[in-house]
């Protein structure tokens, strides 16, 4: 580490202490602290969100029975006849037929815990004493298909004094993590990634604006390289936004019925593909690759308004873009692998949220590695292009034409 | 002269637009010296200072501080006070001033600690915790200059730093300025009131219109002008005017002209001669402020004119 790096990142970390106080220490922080009691809306979105991916996950569900050619047939009618009683969409996962393995309890049991099936529940054995293996949240899947046993079973004996369906039914806990665990992670990352920056990153907005307004930037200016001075600005307000998730975050763990109970039973199914350690610590990544990324942008375009209307002016534009971003990370969260996930991860400002998809998508940790450097880059040269913008602009620097009063020459 | 520099500005030139603000500037500044760069408003010392400090680039021309070429490379050996005085508002006096001293290297503790005793020694014990909003502006000025020697810099760069003080804090913003070529650090200051450069410069540049137009000491600058007389006769009549240089003014009773080297012997000679009497005669070099606006009213309107003085020591 060069002697200069050390006293630009030195410079950095005092430019960001003065901040995060400045803002901390002040009873307009308990305001923004506690902002989101009065945000209904948080609550609606992560609502909103966890139907979206309820949905999405009980559309790849799966039900299973194992049964002999001979009587694969009368399943396939009953569960035509039963289904034609629930109105669309309420009906149980699609029936799939195997035919019986050598051990079809090992065949059954390996579907509930397979890694690809999203098998909620299986049937297999007689009809007389079926025997159904369902995973957690599959009961009502288990009950359909004892159901759809015994109605086969009637349609065989149609006699009085029949033979009846005994079924045993056993809950099985999952081992294996499932397609359904990982779109649910999926979409939690995006939206949890795509709410808290929205809400944070504009932080950084006006914290230029103070300084000029003050006439404090150049004294920072003499002693600081520009650079250090948007950076420091962002890791202040960094801080300042992990204070807040903090302490949300703190709340939220102590009072499990904070949250909308969508959004806990979606967060409750959440099944990353990197693991759960994994994923915390790449969504933590992500969450702050996405705020500096934004956060540069707000600073830059900040640091270029004169007044707080032009602040203002700025904020809509770039809550529209965030608003585009979210779009491009749910699309790579629901579509894996597909071209517009590619383009997502790519492209700067949408690649945190669609790599932190991509980690509940995919257990490869390698990508997540180069997209961290790349979006490291991006970071490295916004910062660098900010500053240099607000020399020419406002500094009056490197041969711009601009005139801006705030360091106008003069004796 | 083998004596080290620590400013060094050569050929320095910024152009804003279509205006050239600085236009080749030269100066050398020896280390321990207090040095101060004067000029009229809009002569471009304060874009001169910026250069130096590295807050803008020249568009040519070379600048070495405290031996360096990049400015950015030395910052913490530097202490800077700008023409445009700023402070957060909600920062206690006491922070402001360790503020500055962190962003220069100084840690914070340390910059508290010597704060409280700046403040004291400033006449502003009482302030310390006091924040800067609540200050007057000259108090407020004073804590930013404070906060600009906290770290003890070998450098001080001062632009106008007398403005806005009233008379006692200016004396004790000499005193400080005294302090700190004492302690060993060379102080470079901007001023347009001659009264201050003239008590505490050791040398001195003079820019107008973006050029250099005089470098030397005070003696220098005042040495580009002939002694003057100050003449009051006890007789006075139309007779006497024909025994003195044309370019004599009354001004009341008293005569005032220019004595050429040489010409004072002669001159007294004459009067006594002529019988007019001599009810109070004094004869001295004109201050730096008539220097100043001799050198400066060389400049034609295009802005041309020479650069008078000695040469710049490398």
């Amino acid at each position: 580490m060069t002697a200069n790096f050390r006293r630009s990142l030195r410079q950095a970390l005092t430019v960001a202490r003065r901040d995060f106080v400045a803002t901390v220490f002040t009873p307009t922080f308990l305001i923004f602290l506690l902002s989101p009691l009065l945000t209904i809306a948080f609550g609606a979105a992560g609502g909103l969100g966890a139907s979206t991916v309820a949905q999405g996950a009980s559309a790849r569900e799966r039900l299973v029975v194992i049964a002999p050619g001979a009587t694969a047939p009368g399943f396939l009618v009953a569960d035509k006849r039963l289904r034609a009683a629930f109105d669309h969409g309420d009906g149980p996962a699609p029936l799939r037929l195997e035919t019986p393995a050598a051990d079809p309890a090992a065949q059954a049991r390996s579907f509930i815990e397979g890694r690809n099936g999203d098998v909620d529940a299986v049937l297999y054995g007689s009809l007389t004493q079926p025997r159904i293996l369902y995973s957690r949240g599959g009961k009502s899947d288990a009950d359909y298909l004892a159901l759809l046993a015994d109605d086969v079973l009637r349609a065989q004996h149609l006699m009085p004094g029949a033979p009846v369906s005994s079924p045993t039914k056993t809950r099985i806990q999952r081992t294996q993590i499932t397609v359904a665990g990982h779109g649910t992670a999926a979409m939690f990352a995006v939206i949890a990634i795509f709410i808290l920056t929205l809400f944070l990153a504009g932080l950084t907005l006006g914290t230029m604006a103070e300084e000029r307004s003050n006439k404090v930037i150049e004294v920072l200016a003499a002693a600081v390289p520009l650079e250090s001075v948007f950076f420091g600005k962002l890791i202040g307000m960094f801080g300042v936004a992990l204070l807040f998730v903090g302490f949300w975050g703190t709340i939220a763990s102590q009072v499990a019925g904070i949250l909308p109970s969508g959004a806990a039973a979606a967060i409750a199914t959440i099944a990353p593909a990197v693991g759960k350690p994994m994923f915390a610590v790449l969504f933590l990544l992500y969450f702050i690759m996405s705020y500096l990324l934004i956060g540069t942008i707000y600073l830059t375009l900040g640091a270029q308004a004169s007044t707080q209307r032009e602040l203002q002016l700025i904020a809509l534009p770039m809550t529209i873009v965030q608003m585009a971003m979210v779009g491009l990370g749910t699309a790579a969260a629901g579509a894996p692998g597909s071209t517009i996930a590619r383009v997502a991860e790519l492209f700067p400002f949408s690649s945190p949220m669609a790599m932190a998809a991509h980690a509940a998508n995919s257990p490869d940790l390698w990508p997540h590695a180069l997209a961290l450097v790349w979006q490291g880059l991006w970071v490295a040269l916004l910062i660098a292009f900010g500053a240099r913008w607000f020399r020419r602009g406002v500094l009056q620097s490197g041969g711009g034409q601009r005139r801006r009063r705030a360091l106008a020459p003069g004796g | 002269m083998s004596q080290s520099l620590a400013i060094v500005a050569d050929g320095l030139v910024k152009t804003f637009g279509d205006r050239r603000v600085v236009d080749g500037v030269n100066i050398a500044v020896p280390t321990g010296m207090v040095y101060g760069v004067l000029g009229p408003n809009g002569a471009g010392k304060t874009t001169t200072l910026r250069m130096l400090l590295g807050i803008v680039e020249p568009d040519e021309g070379r600048r070495v501080l405290l031996g360096h070429d990049r400015p950015r490379e030395v910052t913490d050996r530097i202490g800077y006070l700008p023409e445009e005085r700023g402070l957060y508002p909600a920062m206690k006096a006491r922070e402001a001033i360790a503020f500055m001293g962190a962003l220069r290297g100084l840690p914070w503790a340390e910059g508290r600690r010597r704060a409280v005793t700046l403040l004291d020694e400033a006449g502003l014990g009482h302030a310390v915790d006091t924040k800067v909003r609540k200050l007057s502006k000259g108090m407020a000025q004073l804590v930013q200059l404070l906060g600009s020697v906290v770290h003890q810099p070998d450098l001080l760069v001062l632009d106008e730093p007398f403005s806005g003080l009233d008379p006692v804090n200016q004396e004790g913003l000499e005193r400080l300025i005294r302090r700190e070529q004492a302690r060993g650090a060379t102080v470079l200051f901007s001023t347009h009131v001659m009264a201050h450069a003239e008590r505490l410069c050791d040398r001195l540049a003079i820019i107008a219109g973006g050029k250099r137009r005089f470098e030397g000491t005070v003696a220098d600058a005042r040495g580009t002008l002939p002694m003057q007389a100050h003449y009051t006769p006890e007789r006075d009549d139309p007779s006497l005017a024909a025994l003195l240089p044309a370019d004599a003014r009354h001004n009341g009773r008293e005569w005032i002209f220019p004595v050429p080297d040489g010409e004072i012997e002669p001159m007294l000679q004459r009067l006594i001669q002529s019988g007019h009497g001599i009810a109070g005669l004094s004869i001295e070099r004109p201050g730096l402020h008539d220097a100043f606006v001799r050198i400066v009213g060389q400049q034609g309107p295009d802005g041309t004119g020479s650069d008078i003085g000695a040469e710049m020591p490398r």
